[in-house]
């Protein structure tokens, strides 16, 4: 082996973007900014060819086939880009792969577009939080809360990484949300 | 700092690295290139266990490790991890392999014939010490048949299961790209196919051979009969970006099949195939495999059981890792040792004070 | 597409060792891990340049987190200079070009084997700790596939009853390092073989914890604020090492886990096991400006 190695760009922003993912998840609801703006970057630090993933958006979708991923149908997805604003989104997210008692890692990570700041107001308790933690998401529909907590019987559940421009915000399945 | 003085870690482990490395002294291409003409069988066996056909690097991790084959397999597997995936070469099928040796313990002869190939299985196992006084030992020229074998030999258990001997397991075709790799996910149980095949594999041939021969001498429910052993070089065929799929060159592959007649009206079938040539490691993980099927949980033949205790890195780096320091687990079990001795003791006391 | 789109430049090796698909394959294992506290995730587990058994989890994690703004400790035991931390730090470090350190203060990745520093960790600050044997159920379940089965479930009864039979053989719980405890009110994990005093450490902490066996191919995480109780009965209080009266002959540091070194009279002496607070309060005591953070432990006892 020879010298210390330098981190090309790739590299570097991968790294990046999972550090604030990492901390995004571990403490819900504390948003974290992102190297880059958009979706994008969390892709490119997640998925590849180990994965299946589904997008609702025709550049993520191109994005994912340049990593290897196989794009599969939601049901089947372990990676999912899409937003949860209009009633099709929420039908849709209704059939997320929560993953199963043996494996609940096999539920699914959800990356979705929303208004970090702003909109509905949640109360979140739950790991990663000391003791309760009010925030504001806006963009998002309505009922989405409720059906999250149909898919999140823990441990079954889906992780939801909510990107607002160069900002991340997440909830995993082991946060309880209520509204306030 | 007097503190860290006494101590010195770091110049303790080099100092004692280059103790083990002077054992082999200078290492130069011609030292490897050397053990790769010396030594291909344990070159083969070297590569299968991991999981990586370089006869040169193997080689190489030979002299670098002085022999030690669990440190020359991490060598190479840890190696391994940092290369990336070009492609999956086309599926390998037995009858399309070159095939040097072919031969069945259940019949007298099988169609294509009994090719006995290299081996040493008739020899008589003398030590040549002429060699050692000055006389070089040259072993007799290979004298050509007349008749050469054909270079492909068609497998055994077509023929069986065109006679309904062996069920014809119709699977699934599963696109190459999508065949899961145990190196690239973890081995979760029950194991899927492909799972288990490619860590008997990799598995240390000696582990494989200890569980396998405890299934043989009566620790399994089946005994195995040899239905076909094969020692072959198989084509690397890969896609070129046009589209044209070509042979990248060609590497020494083991495969046996055991078969037990147990079983309702057809022949039970074990296999087990590696990279290079492995006879043992085959006929010994194909009965392991064979007597997989409705094994008992924590017997030596339950998949989970074997599969997990062939692996030779981790059960290599497990067993020297006992080396290192537990004196805190030591300490903490101590304190429960000590507080259960005086609680013990204390009525005892109580009662002689009374 | 050309042949050479197929192949790629020579690179002796990836930065932080482990190539861009193993670090992806960590990264979405570790997001997981911290979603579902204390359940073992199941991973690849590449082969490192060190042997099975000897940190390869733990490492495997660190060189994913590591970027050159990381500061790196490494610690064995408590100890910054054992012999197999050395070789950890200095592959880290020669990898990834991160700086290391041996003071907990500084550091913004621990790996560790069998410790939890005694200075109370930041929010910044990751703990990585090395396991070998990631199933609290293998004393009464040797099958993984039966002791996931038994998680599954929630179904710890055989470990209750373990715990019982100990209490009514030696008077007492008889688990040393590695005591077994519910995370998050769901499941039951080993904390890896840190003594009992450690424990304590990670319930309701500010730090992210990752635990990882390299050779068992799971990893599992105590995000920050996540309850972690060592399994006791209501009428048997949970037990740490009776060190908290102990004194450090090197240091004079008093009230923290130690190592005890027998003498050849047959008595023993005692040194602070965290080496590096050990050598902090040496400096102090030369008149060195040297900080120390505040401890988990005041006076031998475990804060609130």
């Amino acid at each position: 082996m020879q010298a210390a190695p330098t981190p090309d760009a790739l590299e570097t922003r991968d790294n990046l973007t999972f550090e604030a993912v990492l901390w995004a998840l571990s403490r819900p609801g504390e948003p974290r900014a992102l190297p880059d703006a958009g979706a994008g970057a969390i892709l490119s630090a997640l998925v590849d060819r180990e994965c299946r993933a589904y997008a609702d958006d025709p550049e993520i979708e191109t994005l994912l086939r340049q990593s290897g991923a196989s794009l599969v149908p939601l049901e089947l997805a372990d990676h999912v880009f899409a937003g949860l604003t209009t009633d099709s989104d929420l039908a849709r997210f209704m059939r997320v792969p929560v993953g199963d008692m043996l494996y609940p890692d096999q539920g699914a990570t959800v990356i979705a577009p929303a208004q970090i700041g702003s909109g509905t107001a949640l109360r979140l308790t739950g790991p990663g939080i000391e003791t309760a933690r009010d925030i504001r998401l806006g963009g998002l529909h309505p009922r989405l809360w409720e059906v999250r907590a149909t898919l999140c019987r823990y441990p079954l559940g889906v992780e939801m990484l909510f990107v607002d421009g160069a900002q991340i915000l997440a909830l995993p399945r082991s946060t309880q949300v209520e509204g306030i | 700092m007097a503190y860290v003085a006494t101590r010195g870690g770091e110049r303790a482990i080099d100092q004692a690295e280059r103790l083990y490395r002077s054992l082999m002294g200078d290492i130069d291409a011609q030292r490897v290139a050397e053990i790769e003409a010396a030594l291909p069988l344990l070159i083969d066996r070297l590569m299968g266990e991991s999981s990586l056909y370089a006869p040169e690097l193997a080689a190489l991790a030979l002299a670098q490790s002085g022999g030690d084959l669990y440190e020359a397999i991490l060598l190479m597997r840890a190696w391994r991890t940092t290369q990336p995936r070009l492609q999956v070469a086309e599926p390998v099928q037995q009858g399309q392999t070159f095939t040097h040796r072919r031969i069945s313990a259940a019949f007298k002869d099988i169609p294509g014939g009994q090719i006995l190939g290299p081996t040493l299985d008739y020899s008589h196992r003398l030590l040549e010490t002429g060699v050692l006084g000055g006389a070089p030992y040259r072993p007799d020229p290979v004298e050509p048949a007349a008749r050469p074998a054909p270079a492909r030999h068609p497998s055994l258990a077509e023929w069986q299961k065109a006679q309904g001997l062996v069920h014809d397991v119709q699977t699934e075709p599963v696109d190459k790209d999508k065949i899961p790799d145990l190196t690239r996910e973890p081995l979760l149980f029950p194991a899927k196919r492909a799972h288990s095949l490619q860590s008997l594999a990799r598995a240390d041939t000696g582990g494989v051979l200890a569980l396998g021969y405890s299934a043989m001498r009566g620790y399994g429910n089946a005994h195995p009969t040899v239905n076909e052993l094969r020692l072959s070089e198989a084509d690397l065929r890969v896609r070129h970006p046009r589209g044209t799929v070509f042979s990248a060159g060609r590497v020494r592959t083991s495969q046996a099949e055991v078969v037990t007649t147990k079983g309702k009206g057809a022949l039970q079938v074990g296999f087990c195939a590696t990279f290079g040539w492995n006879e043992m490691k085959c006929i010994a993980g194909a009965t392991l495999d064979l007597n997989a099927p409705g094994a008992a949980k924590n017997s030596p033949v339950n998949e989970e059981f074997f599969l997990y205790h062939t692996e030779p890195v981790e059960a290599s780096g497990f067993c020297i890792h006992f080396k290192l320091p537990h004196y805190v687990t030591f300490q903490s079990a101590l304190d429960n040792l000590r507080a259960a001795k005086a609680k013990a003791e204390a009525p005892a006391k109580e009662e002689a004070d009374a | 597409m050309s042949l050479t789109g197929l192949t790629r430049p020579w690179k002796d090796f990836s930065y932080g060792f482990l190539d861009a698909s193993a670090k992806r394959e960590l990264r979405r294992k570790m997001l997981k891990a911290v979603a579902v506290p204390g359940c073992q995730m199941p991973y690849a587990s590449r082969e490192v340049p060190i042997a099975r058994g000897w940190g390869t989890g733990g490492l495997q994690v660190t060189c994913t987190l590591l970027n050159p703004g990381h500061t790196v400790k490494v610690i064995d035991q408590g100890a910054d200079d054992s012999v197999n931390a050395a070789s950890i730090r200095r592959f880290l470090t020669r990898v990834s070009g991160a700086r290391s350190t041996w003071d907990t203060l500084e550091a913004s990745l621990i790996q560790s084997r069998h410790r939890v520093p005694e200075e109370i960790l930041r929010e910044d600050q990751i703990l990585i700790l090395q396991v070998p044997n990631p199933e609290p159920l293998r004393p009464v379940e040797p099958n993984m596939s039966v002791a996931r089965q038994m998680h599954a479930d929630a179904d710890y009864g055989r470990m209750w009853l373990q715990l019982y039979e100990q209490i009514v053989r030696s008077g007492r719980v008889m688990f040393g390092a590695a005591y077994p405890s519910l995370v998050h009110g769901r499941y039951v994990m080993t904390p890896s073989p840190i003594p009992r005093w450690d424990v304590p450490k990670l319930n309701m902490a500010r730090h992210l914890t990752i635990l990882s066996a390299g050779r068992e191919k799971r990893l599992y995480a105590v995000p920050p604020y996540t309850r972690v109780e060592p399994l006791v009965f209501d009428d048997v209080p949970y037990k740490v090492e009776e060190h908290g009266h102990l004194t450090c002959y090197r240091s004079g540091l008093k009230g923290f886990f130690m190592n005890e070194i027998p003498q050849e009279d047959g008595g023993a002496l005692h040194e602070v096991s965290d080496s590096h607070l050990g050598i902090k309060a040496i400096r102090q005591g030369d008149g060195e400006d040297v900080a120390t953070g505040d401890t988990w432990y005041t006076n031998g006892e475990m804060g609130q």
